[in-house]
Protein backbone atom coordinates (compact mmCIF):
# COMPACT_ATOMS: atom_id res chain seq x y z
CA UNK A 1 0.00 0.00 0.00
CA UNK A 2 1.34 3.27 -0.93
CA UNK A 3 1.71 6.05 1.95
CA UNK A 4 0.01 9.24 1.00
CA UNK A 5 1.93 12.21 1.35
CA UNK A 6 2.74 15.76 0.78
CA UNK A 7 6.38 15.13 0.42
CA UNK A 8 8.34 12.47 -1.18
CA UNK A 9 11.85 13.07 -0.27
CA UNK A 10 11.13 13.34 3.31
CA UNK A 11 8.16 10.45 3.39
CA UNK A 12 10.83 8.51 2.25
CA UNK A 13 13.12 9.21 4.81
CA UNK A 14 10.31 8.87 7.53
CA UNK A 15 9.72 5.60 6.23
CA UNK A 16 13.03 4.30 6.38
CA UNK A 17 13.64 5.05 10.21
CA UNK A 18 10.17 3.24 10.66
CA UNK A 19 11.22 0.74 9.23
CA UNK A 20 12.86 -0.21 12.56
CA UNK A 21 9.70 -0.09 14.40
CA UNK A 22 8.85 -3.77 14.71
CA UNK A 23 5.46 -5.58 14.99
CA UNK A 24 6.82 -7.90 18.27
CA UNK A 25 4.57 -10.38 17.33
CA UNK A 26 4.81 -10.35 13.36
CA UNK A 27 7.84 -9.97 13.64
CA UNK A 28 7.60 -7.46 10.49
CA UNK A 29 8.06 -3.59 10.25
CA UNK A 30 4.80 -1.23 10.28
CA UNK A 31 5.64 -0.17 6.95
CA UNK A 32 5.77 -3.51 5.21
CA UNK A 33 2.93 -4.53 7.30
CA UNK A 34 0.73 -1.66 5.85
CA UNK A 35 0.39 0.29 9.23
CA UNK A 36 1.48 3.67 7.74
CA UNK A 37 -1.79 5.41 5.84
CA UNK A 38 -0.57 9.10 5.52
CA UNK A 39 3.02 11.44 6.35
CA UNK A 40 2.45 15.03 5.67
CA UNK A 41 5.39 17.87 6.83
CA UNK A 42 3.71 20.80 7.65
CA UNK A 43 7.26 23.26 6.62
CA UNK A 44 5.86 26.50 8.07
CA UNK A 45 5.13 25.43 11.61
CA UNK A 46 7.84 22.39 11.30
CA UNK A 47 5.22 20.04 12.28
CA UNK A 48 4.64 16.21 10.78
CA UNK A 49 1.58 14.62 10.94
CA UNK A 50 1.39 10.51 10.70
CA UNK A 51 -2.06 8.98 10.10
CA UNK A 52 -1.90 4.92 10.74
CA UNK A 53 -3.48 2.27 11.93
CA UNK A 54 -3.22 -1.27 14.17
CA UNK A 55 -3.91 -4.55 12.84
CA UNK A 56 -6.70 -5.04 14.91
CA UNK A 57 -8.25 -2.54 17.14
CA UNK A 58 -7.04 -3.38 21.09
CA UNK A 59 -4.50 -5.16 19.85
CA UNK A 60 -2.35 -5.86 22.81
CA UNK A 61 0.92 -4.00 20.99
CA UNK A 62 -0.87 -0.90 19.95
CA UNK A 63 0.48 1.27 22.92
CA UNK A 64 3.93 0.31 22.09
CA UNK A 65 3.32 0.33 18.28
CA UNK A 66 2.20 4.03 17.99
CA UNK A 67 4.29 5.61 20.94
CA UNK A 68 7.23 3.79 18.62
CA UNK A 69 6.36 5.28 15.63
CA UNK A 70 6.09 8.68 17.67
CA UNK A 71 9.36 8.48 19.21
CA UNK A 72 10.90 7.36 15.74
CA UNK A 73 9.67 10.36 13.77
CA UNK A 74 10.68 12.33 16.76
CA UNK A 75 14.33 11.13 16.69
CA UNK A 76 14.46 10.95 12.88
CA UNK A 77 13.11 14.88 12.45
CA UNK A 78 14.13 16.40 15.78
CA UNK A 79 13.59 19.41 15.10
CA UNK A 80 9.51 19.01 14.19
CA UNK A 81 6.54 18.59 16.40
CA UNK A 82 5.06 15.12 15.76
CA UNK A 83 1.54 13.96 15.77
CA UNK A 84 0.52 10.95 15.20
CA UNK A 85 -2.89 10.16 14.40
CA UNK A 86 -4.78 6.35 14.96
CA UNK A 87 -7.52 5.37 12.83
CA UNK A 88 -9.25 2.28 12.03
CA UNK A 89 -11.13 3.86 8.60
CA UNK A 90 -10.28 2.13 6.40
CA UNK A 91 -9.53 -1.20 8.74
CA UNK A 92 -6.07 -2.78 8.21
CA UNK A 93 -6.57 -5.82 5.83
CA UNK A 94 -3.54 -8.47 4.92
CA UNK A 95 -3.92 -6.68 1.18
CA UNK A 96 -1.95 -3.91 2.81
CA UNK A 97 1.41 -5.93 3.26
CA UNK A 98 3.91 -4.98 0.71
CA UNK A 99 5.25 -7.20 -1.56
CA UNK A 100 8.68 -7.15 0.83
CA UNK A 101 6.17 -8.05 3.83
CA UNK A 102 4.56 -11.07 1.71
CA UNK A 103 8.07 -12.24 0.90
CA UNK A 104 8.95 -12.33 4.43
CA UNK A 105 6.08 -13.68 6.14
CA UNK A 106 6.55 -16.65 3.23
CA UNK A 107 9.30 -17.54 4.60
CA UNK B 1 8.08 16.83 21.22
CA UNK B 2 5.35 14.44 19.84
CA UNK B 3 1.97 13.19 20.92
CA UNK B 4 -0.44 10.31 19.61
CA UNK B 5 -4.10 11.23 18.96
CA UNK B 6 -7.58 9.72 17.26
CA UNK B 7 -8.75 6.41 18.82
CA UNK B 8 -6.52 5.98 21.24
CA UNK B 9 -8.95 4.47 23.46
CA UNK B 10 -9.12 1.48 21.52
CA UNK B 11 -5.31 0.48 22.09
CA UNK B 12 -5.71 0.50 26.14
CA UNK B 13 -5.86 -3.32 26.92
CA UNK B 14 -6.75 -4.84 30.33
CA UNK B 15 -4.32 -4.19 32.73
CA UNK B 16 -1.74 -7.13 33.75
CA UNK B 17 -2.59 -6.63 37.32
CA UNK B 18 -5.91 -7.99 36.59
CA UNK B 19 -5.55 -11.13 34.00
CA UNK B 20 -2.25 -12.34 35.41
CA UNK B 21 -3.76 -13.85 38.99
CA UNK B 22 -5.83 -15.95 37.02
CA UNK B 23 -2.36 -17.23 34.79
CA UNK B 24 -0.58 -18.25 37.64
CA UNK B 25 -3.81 -19.86 39.51
CA UNK B 26 -4.56 -21.68 36.79
CA UNK B 27 -0.62 -22.89 36.75
CA UNK B 28 -0.80 -24.06 40.31
CA UNK B 29 -3.71 -26.07 40.24
CA UNK B 30 -2.80 -27.85 36.94
CA UNK B 31 0.50 -28.71 39.17
CA UNK B 32 -2.03 -29.82 42.08
CA UNK B 33 -4.54 -31.56 39.73
CA UNK B 34 -0.79 -33.94 38.25
CA UNK B 35 0.06 -34.62 41.43
CA UNK B 36 -3.24 -35.35 42.98
CA UNK B 37 -3.38 -37.78 39.69
CA UNK B 38 -0.29 -39.26 40.32
CA UNK B 39 -1.36 -39.95 44.09
CA UNK B 40 -4.86 -41.30 43.39
CA UNK B 41 -3.88 -43.06 40.36
CA UNK B 42 -5.47 -46.75 41.66
CA UNK B 43 -9.00 -45.00 41.78
CA UNK B 44 -9.35 -44.65 37.60
CA UNK B 45 -9.76 -48.28 38.62
CA UNK B 46 -12.78 -47.72 40.04
CA UNK B 47 -15.76 -46.27 39.64
CA UNK B 48 -15.71 -42.55 38.33
CA UNK B 49 -18.11 -40.92 40.88
CA UNK B 50 -15.10 -41.65 43.39
CA UNK B 51 -14.02 -38.84 45.96
CA UNK B 52 -10.95 -38.78 44.18
CA UNK B 53 -11.86 -38.87 40.76
CA UNK B 54 -14.21 -36.06 41.77
CA UNK B 55 -11.77 -33.52 43.26
CA UNK B 56 -8.94 -33.62 40.20
CA UNK B 57 -11.85 -33.50 37.88
CA UNK B 58 -13.32 -30.28 39.86
CA UNK B 59 -9.80 -29.17 40.43
CA UNK B 60 -8.70 -29.52 36.28
CA UNK B 61 -12.00 -28.10 35.15
CA UNK B 62 -12.48 -25.03 37.66
CA UNK B 63 -8.93 -24.68 38.92
CA UNK B 64 -7.29 -25.28 35.89
CA UNK B 65 -9.80 -24.46 32.28
CA UNK B 66 -11.92 -22.35 34.16
CA UNK B 67 -9.53 -19.89 35.83
CA UNK B 68 -7.29 -19.26 32.64
CA UNK B 69 -10.26 -18.61 30.48
CA UNK B 70 -11.31 -16.30 33.11
CA UNK B 71 -8.34 -15.06 33.00
CA UNK B 72 -7.74 -15.05 28.94
CA UNK B 73 -10.97 -13.49 28.47
CA UNK B 74 -10.79 -10.50 30.48
CA UNK B 75 -7.93 -9.76 28.71
CA UNK B 76 -9.34 -10.97 25.04
CA UNK B 77 -12.37 -8.66 26.12
CA UNK B 78 -11.52 -5.68 24.07
CA UNK B 79 -9.69 -7.68 21.53
CA UNK B 80 -13.56 -9.79 20.88
CA UNK B 81 -15.66 -7.07 21.41
CA UNK B 82 -13.97 -3.81 20.21
CA UNK B 83 -14.60 -2.58 23.13
CA UNK B 84 -12.93 -1.99 26.83
CA UNK B 85 -13.59 -3.83 29.93
CA UNK B 86 -16.25 -2.43 32.01
CA UNK B 87 -14.85 -3.09 35.56
CA UNK B 88 -11.10 -3.96 37.22
CA UNK B 89 -12.28 -4.40 40.30
CA UNK B 90 -15.25 -6.25 39.28
CA UNK B 91 -12.60 -8.83 37.42
CA UNK B 92 -10.86 -8.54 40.97
CA UNK B 93 -13.41 -9.68 42.74
CA UNK B 94 -14.47 -12.31 40.23
CA UNK B 95 -10.96 -13.79 40.89
CA UNK B 96 -11.00 -13.76 44.81
CA UNK B 97 -14.49 -15.61 44.65
CA UNK B 98 -13.51 -18.42 42.35
CA UNK B 99 -9.74 -18.52 43.89
CA UNK B 100 -11.73 -19.21 47.41
CA UNK B 101 -14.68 -21.27 46.48
CA UNK B 102 -12.44 -23.56 43.90
CA UNK B 103 -10.28 -25.21 46.63
CA UNK B 104 -13.47 -25.10 49.78
CA UNK B 105 -15.47 -27.24 46.98
CA UNK B 106 -12.61 -29.87 46.01
CA UNK B 107 -11.73 -30.50 49.38
CA UNK B 108 -15.18 -30.80 50.16
CA UNK B 109 -14.87 -33.68 46.87
CA UNK B 110 -11.96 -35.16 48.44
CA UNK B 111 -12.85 -35.50 52.00
CA UNK B 112 -16.80 -36.46 50.28
CA UNK B 113 -17.99 -34.46 52.81
CA UNK B 114 -20.94 -32.56 51.41
CA UNK B 115 -21.32 -29.80 54.39
CA UNK B 116 -19.92 -26.46 54.64
CA UNK B 117 -16.89 -26.63 52.75
CA UNK B 118 -18.74 -27.80 49.39
CA UNK B 119 -21.66 -25.88 49.90
CA UNK B 120 -19.55 -22.79 50.55
CA UNK B 121 -17.41 -23.41 47.42
CA UNK B 122 -20.02 -23.82 44.82
CA UNK B 123 -21.83 -20.63 46.38
CA UNK B 124 -18.76 -18.40 46.26
CA UNK B 125 -17.91 -19.94 42.61
CA UNK B 126 -21.73 -19.11 41.55
CA UNK B 127 -21.51 -15.66 42.48
CA UNK B 128 -18.24 -15.79 40.95
CA UNK B 129 -19.52 -16.23 37.32
CA UNK B 130 -22.62 -13.68 37.82
CA UNK B 131 -19.84 -11.33 38.59
CA UNK B 132 -17.96 -11.58 35.21
CA UNK B 133 -21.37 -11.81 33.54
CA UNK B 134 -22.38 -8.58 34.98
CA UNK B 135 -18.56 -7.11 33.62
CA UNK B 136 -18.93 -8.83 30.20
CA UNK B 137 -22.35 -7.90 30.09
CA UNK B 138 -22.03 -4.35 30.92
CA UNK B 139 -18.50 -4.12 28.67
CA UNK B 140 -20.62 -5.62 25.43
CA UNK B 141 -23.47 -3.04 26.00
CA UNK B 142 -21.11 -0.22 26.22
CA UNK B 143 -19.22 -1.12 22.76
CA UNK B 144 -22.80 -1.77 21.31
CA UNK B 145 -21.10 -3.88 18.27
CA UNK B 146 -22.83 -7.24 17.26
CA UNK B 147 -20.13 -9.52 17.26
CA UNK B 148 -20.46 -13.22 17.39
CA UNK B 149 -17.24 -13.78 19.07
CA UNK B 150 -18.79 -11.85 22.28
CA UNK B 151 -22.15 -13.57 21.98
CA UNK B 152 -19.90 -17.03 22.29
CA UNK B 153 -18.60 -15.54 25.50
CA UNK B 154 -21.46 -14.24 26.92
CA UNK B 155 -23.79 -17.69 26.29
CA UNK B 156 -20.82 -19.77 27.26
CA UNK B 157 -20.94 -18.02 30.77
CA UNK B 158 -24.49 -18.38 31.14
CA UNK B 159 -24.13 -22.17 30.46
CA UNK B 160 -21.07 -21.84 33.07
CA UNK B 161 -23.68 -20.27 35.68
CA UNK B 162 -26.53 -23.00 35.18
CA UNK B 163 -23.79 -25.95 35.00
CA UNK B 164 -22.60 -24.31 38.74
CA UNK B 165 -26.02 -24.01 39.84
CA UNK B 166 -27.44 -27.86 39.31
CA UNK B 167 -23.95 -28.66 40.43
CA UNK B 168 -24.60 -26.67 43.62
CA UNK B 169 -28.43 -28.36 43.83
CA UNK B 170 -26.22 -31.81 43.65
CA UNK B 171 -24.17 -30.97 46.68
CA UNK B 172 -27.29 -29.91 48.55
CA UNK B 173 -29.28 -33.45 47.28
CA UNK B 174 -26.40 -35.54 49.02
CA UNK B 175 -27.71 -34.05 52.33
CA UNK B 176 -31.52 -32.58 51.61
CA UNK B 177 -33.59 -34.39 48.72
CA UNK B 178 -34.26 -31.84 46.68
CA UNK B 179 -34.35 -33.87 43.37
CA UNK B 180 -36.26 -36.93 42.49
CA UNK B 181 -33.30 -38.61 42.04
CA UNK B 182 -29.84 -39.33 43.42
CA UNK B 183 -27.29 -36.76 42.79
CA UNK B 184 -25.32 -39.49 40.46
CA UNK B 185 -28.02 -39.11 37.85
CA UNK B 186 -27.57 -35.64 37.24
CA UNK B 187 -23.45 -36.21 36.34
CA UNK B 188 -24.32 -36.03 32.86
CA UNK B 189 -26.47 -33.31 32.54
CA UNK B 190 -23.94 -31.23 34.87
CA UNK B 191 -21.14 -32.67 32.42
CA UNK B 192 -22.34 -31.75 29.68
CA UNK B 193 -23.87 -28.46 30.32
CA UNK B 194 -20.12 -27.41 31.69
CA UNK B 195 -18.15 -29.45 28.74
CA UNK B 196 -20.09 -28.39 25.79
CA UNK B 197 -21.81 -25.20 27.02
CA UNK B 198 -19.20 -23.37 29.01
CA UNK B 199 -15.71 -24.63 27.21
CA UNK B 200 -16.89 -25.77 23.45
CA UNK B 201 -18.51 -22.70 23.30
CA UNK B 202 -15.41 -20.74 24.97
CA UNK B 203 -13.06 -22.13 22.93
CA UNK B 204 -15.23 -21.86 19.62
CA UNK B 205 -15.93 -18.43 19.70
CA UNK B 206 -12.27 -17.16 21.38
CA UNK B 207 -10.18 -19.58 19.19
CA UNK B 208 -12.26 -18.73 15.79
CA UNK B 209 -11.21 -15.00 16.59
CA UNK B 210 -7.29 -16.07 17.80
CA UNK B 211 -6.39 -18.75 15.47
CA UNK B 212 -6.56 -16.53 11.75
CA UNK B 213 -5.48 -13.57 13.73
CA UNK B 214 -2.41 -15.01 15.10
CA UNK B 215 -2.26 -16.89 11.93
CA UNK B 216 -2.73 -13.81 9.88
CA UNK B 217 -5.60 -15.26 7.17
CA UNK B 218 -7.56 -14.18 5.07
CA UNK B 219 -10.71 -16.48 5.90
CA UNK B 220 -13.51 -15.13 7.36
CA UNK B 221 -16.68 -16.69 7.97
CA UNK B 222 -19.38 -15.32 10.65
CA UNK B 223 -22.57 -16.93 9.21
CA UNK B 224 -20.73 -20.30 8.96
CA UNK B 225 -19.56 -19.27 13.36
CA UNK B 226 -23.48 -18.39 13.55
CA UNK B 227 -24.23 -21.94 12.55
CA UNK B 228 -21.80 -23.62 14.91
CA UNK B 229 -23.52 -21.60 17.48
CA UNK B 230 -26.95 -22.24 16.52
CA UNK B 231 -26.22 -26.12 16.68
CA UNK B 232 -24.33 -26.37 20.20
CA UNK B 233 -26.73 -24.13 22.33
CA UNK B 234 -29.67 -25.92 19.92
CA UNK B 235 -27.83 -29.51 20.60
CA UNK B 236 -27.28 -28.59 24.12
CA UNK B 237 -31.03 -27.39 25.17
CA UNK B 238 -32.60 -30.33 23.62
CA UNK B 239 -30.50 -32.89 25.27
CA UNK B 240 -31.24 -30.60 28.67
CA UNK B 241 -35.25 -31.62 27.74
CA UNK B 242 -34.57 -34.89 26.68
CA UNK B 243 -32.39 -35.91 29.50
CA UNK B 244 -35.44 -34.04 32.02
CA UNK B 245 -38.25 -34.85 30.58
CA UNK B 246 -38.11 -37.39 27.93
CA UNK B 247 -36.77 -40.78 29.54
CA UNK B 248 -35.79 -42.03 25.63
CA UNK B 249 -31.93 -43.10 25.11
CA UNK B 250 -32.68 -42.53 21.11
CA UNK B 251 -33.86 -39.56 21.48
CA UNK B 252 -30.23 -38.15 22.65
CA UNK B 253 -28.81 -38.82 19.02
CA UNK B 254 -30.22 -35.47 17.91
CA UNK B 255 -28.31 -33.56 20.56
CA UNK B 256 -25.27 -35.74 20.01
CA UNK B 257 -25.13 -35.24 16.11
CA UNK B 258 -26.04 -31.20 16.35
CA UNK B 259 -22.82 -30.53 18.43
CA UNK B 260 -20.39 -33.30 16.42
CA UNK B 261 -21.27 -31.37 13.70
CA UNK B 262 -20.59 -28.48 15.14
CA UNK B 263 -17.07 -29.58 15.98
CA UNK B 264 -16.57 -31.12 12.56
CA UNK B 265 -17.76 -27.26 11.00
CA UNK B 266 -15.41 -25.76 13.28
CA UNK B 267 -12.65 -28.12 12.26
CA UNK B 268 -13.28 -27.33 8.81
CA UNK B 269 -13.13 -23.30 10.35
CA UNK B 270 -9.84 -23.71 11.56
CA UNK B 271 -8.12 -25.97 8.47
CA UNK B 272 -9.08 -22.83 6.09
CA UNK B 273 -7.98 -20.40 8.75
CA UNK B 274 -4.59 -22.31 7.96
CA UNK B 275 -5.02 -23.07 4.56
CA UNK B 276 -5.48 -19.74 3.93
CA UNK B 277 -2.60 -18.16 6.09
CA UNK B 278 -0.40 -15.61 5.27
CA UNK B 279 2.41 -16.03 7.95
CA UNK B 280 3.34 -19.71 6.37
CA UNK B 281 5.34 -20.33 9.47
CA UNK B 282 3.48 -21.43 12.16
CA UNK B 283 5.19 -21.76 15.82
CA UNK B 284 4.97 -24.46 18.28
CA UNK B 285 2.52 -22.78 20.35
CA UNK B 286 -0.05 -22.39 17.19
CA UNK B 287 0.36 -25.93 16.48
CA UNK B 288 -0.19 -27.47 19.73
CA UNK B 289 -3.34 -25.12 19.72
CA UNK B 290 -4.44 -26.37 16.19
CA UNK B 291 -3.61 -29.90 17.19
CA UNK B 292 -6.37 -29.69 20.47
CA UNK B 293 -9.06 -29.01 18.03
CA UNK B 294 -8.47 -32.19 15.90
CA UNK B 295 -8.13 -33.83 19.79
CA UNK B 296 -12.16 -32.44 20.01
CA UNK B 297 -12.90 -34.77 17.30
CA UNK B 298 -11.65 -37.98 20.27
CA UNK B 299 -14.42 -37.23 23.07
CA UNK B 300 -16.82 -37.20 19.84
CA UNK B 301 -15.70 -40.57 18.89
CA UNK B 302 -15.34 -41.80 22.49
CA UNK B 303 -19.12 -40.68 22.90
CA UNK B 304 -20.45 -42.68 19.29
CA UNK B 305 -19.20 -45.99 21.42
CA UNK B 306 -21.31 -45.04 24.51
CA UNK B 307 -24.53 -43.96 23.09
CA UNK B 308 -24.14 -47.42 21.11
CA UNK B 309 -23.64 -49.32 23.72
CA UNK B 310 -26.52 -47.46 25.91
CA UNK B 311 -28.83 -48.12 22.53
CA UNK B 312 -28.23 -51.54 22.98
CA UNK B 313 -29.89 -51.22 26.34
CA UNK B 314 -26.95 -52.37 27.97
CA UNK B 315 -24.87 -49.88 30.61
CA UNK B 316 -21.47 -48.31 29.28
CA UNK B 317 -19.00 -49.81 30.93
CA UNK B 318 -17.36 -47.43 33.44
CA UNK B 319 -13.74 -47.32 31.82
CA UNK B 320 -15.37 -46.04 28.62
CA UNK B 321 -17.05 -42.74 30.49
CA UNK B 322 -14.03 -42.39 32.64
CA UNK B 323 -11.63 -42.03 29.31
CA UNK B 324 -14.69 -39.67 27.77
CA UNK B 325 -13.70 -37.69 30.91
CA UNK B 326 -10.14 -38.24 30.67
CA UNK B 327 -9.63 -37.14 27.17
CA UNK B 328 -11.90 -34.28 27.33
CA UNK B 329 -10.23 -32.49 30.87
CA UNK B 330 -6.71 -33.53 30.09
CA UNK B 331 -7.32 -34.01 26.29
CA UNK B 332 -8.46 -30.68 24.08
CA UNK B 333 -9.03 -28.26 26.72
CA UNK B 334 -5.68 -28.92 28.56
CA UNK B 335 -4.10 -28.72 25.05
CA UNK B 336 -5.44 -25.39 24.19
CA UNK B 337 -4.57 -23.98 27.15
CA UNK B 338 -0.52 -25.46 26.88
CA UNK B 339 -0.63 -23.48 23.47
CA UNK B 340 -2.32 -20.51 23.98
CA UNK B 341 -1.31 -19.42 27.56
CA UNK B 342 2.38 -18.98 25.36
CA UNK B 343 0.62 -16.84 22.84
CA UNK B 344 -1.05 -14.74 25.31
CA UNK B 345 0.97 -14.55 28.79
CA UNK B 346 4.63 -13.43 26.96
CA UNK B 347 2.27 -10.31 25.38
CA UNK B 348 0.28 -9.61 29.09
CA UNK B 349 4.10 -9.61 30.63
CA UNK B 350 5.99 -8.16 27.44
CA UNK B 351 3.23 -4.84 27.63
CA UNK B 352 3.92 -4.39 31.50
CA UNK B 353 8.05 -4.55 30.89
CA UNK B 354 8.56 -2.75 27.74
CA UNK B 355 5.08 -0.49 26.83
CA UNK B 356 7.42 2.30 28.14
CA UNK B 357 10.30 1.60 26.37
CA UNK B 358 9.27 1.62 22.54
CA UNK B 359 11.94 3.05 20.25
CA UNK B 360 14.66 3.22 22.74
CA UNK B 361 16.62 -0.06 21.12
CA UNK B 362 16.14 -3.94 20.14
CA UNK B 363 13.72 -5.79 22.70
CA UNK B 364 12.99 -9.10 22.80
CA UNK B 365 10.18 -10.49 21.30
CA UNK B 366 7.22 -12.26 23.38
CA UNK B 367 8.31 -15.69 21.91
CA UNK B 368 11.52 -14.80 23.74
CA UNK B 369 10.13 -14.56 27.33
CA UNK B 370 10.05 -18.97 27.60
CA UNK B 371 11.92 -21.65 26.73
CA UNK B 372 11.15 -23.03 23.94
CA UNK B 373 13.30 -26.32 24.55
CA UNK B 374 11.12 -26.53 27.55
CA UNK B 375 8.02 -26.15 25.56
CA UNK B 376 9.05 -28.40 22.90
CA UNK B 377 10.19 -31.16 25.84
CA UNK B 378 6.08 -30.21 27.28
CA UNK B 379 4.67 -30.82 24.00
CA UNK B 380 6.14 -34.07 23.54
CA UNK B 381 5.87 -35.37 27.24
CA UNK B 382 2.21 -34.54 27.21
CA UNK B 383 1.49 -36.45 24.00
CA UNK B 384 2.93 -39.11 25.85
CA UNK B 385 1.19 -38.98 29.07
CA UNK B 386 -2.42 -38.02 27.48
CA UNK B 387 -1.66 -41.13 24.98
CA UNK B 388 -0.93 -43.50 27.94
CA UNK B 389 -3.39 -42.92 30.47
CA UNK B 390 -6.38 -43.87 28.77
CA UNK B 391 -4.15 -47.28 27.80
CA UNK B 392 -4.06 -47.70 32.06
CA UNK B 393 -7.62 -47.19 32.46
CA UNK B 394 -9.03 -49.75 29.79
CA UNK B 395 -6.22 -52.26 30.90
CA UNK B 396 -7.12 -51.14 34.56
CA UNK B 397 -3.28 -51.28 35.41
CA UNK B 398 -2.00 -49.10 38.35
CA UNK B 399 1.60 -49.31 37.26
CA UNK B 400 0.42 -47.55 33.37
CA UNK B 401 -1.73 -45.00 35.27
CA UNK B 402 1.14 -43.99 37.37
CA UNK B 403 4.05 -43.93 34.82
CA UNK B 404 1.14 -41.73 32.68
CA UNK B 405 0.69 -39.85 35.61
CA UNK B 406 4.12 -39.14 36.18
CA UNK B 407 4.42 -37.85 32.71
CA UNK B 408 1.45 -35.26 32.74
CA UNK B 409 3.04 -33.80 36.54
CA UNK B 410 6.08 -33.34 34.63
CA UNK B 411 4.31 -31.54 32.09
CA UNK B 412 2.83 -29.29 34.58
CA UNK B 413 6.17 -28.87 36.09
CA UNK B 414 7.66 -27.67 32.80
CA UNK B 415 4.37 -25.09 32.02
CA UNK B 416 4.90 -23.71 35.77
CA UNK B 417 8.63 -23.18 34.55
CA UNK B 418 8.09 -21.46 31.74
CA UNK B 419 5.30 -19.03 33.50
CA UNK B 420 7.56 -18.11 36.09
CA UNK B 421 10.10 -17.99 33.80
CA UNK B 422 7.62 -14.97 31.54
CA UNK B 423 6.68 -13.97 35.30
CA UNK B 424 9.89 -12.67 36.38
CA UNK B 425 11.24 -11.38 32.70
CA UNK B 426 13.34 -8.44 33.41
CA UNK B 427 13.54 -5.30 30.47
CA UNK B 428 16.34 -6.28 28.12
CA UNK B 429 17.36 -4.25 25.69
CA UNK B 430 20.17 -4.52 23.16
Amino acid sequence: MNVITNNNIKCTIALAALQNVVDPEIGLNVVDLGLIYQIDFDEADSRIFCTMTLTTQFCPMGEFITDAVAKTLDSTFPENEINVKLTFTPPWSNQMISEEGQNFLNR
Amino acid sequence: MFSVAGNTSLIKTTSHKVVVPFYVYAAISFLVATIMLLVAAPSFTQHYFHPRTLAITHIMALGWGTMIILGASHQLVPVLIEGKLHSNKLAGLCFILAATGIPLLSYGFYVFDMGWPAKWGGRLIILAIIVYLINLGMSMAKSKKENVHAVFLFTGGLWLLVTTIVGLVLVYNFTYPLMPKESLHYLALHAHTGVVGWFLLLVIGVGSRLIPMFLISKYSNPGLLWLIYGLINGGLASFVFIFLFADSKSAVLMPFIAVAVAIFLFAYYCYKSFSQRIRKKVDEQMRISLLSVLMMLLPVVVLVVIISIMLLAATPDIRVILIYGFVIFFGWITAIILGMTFKTLPFIVWNKVYHTLSATGKTPNPKDMFSRTVFISMGVIYLGGFALFPIGILLNNILILQSASVLLLLVAVLYNWNVIKILVHKPVIR
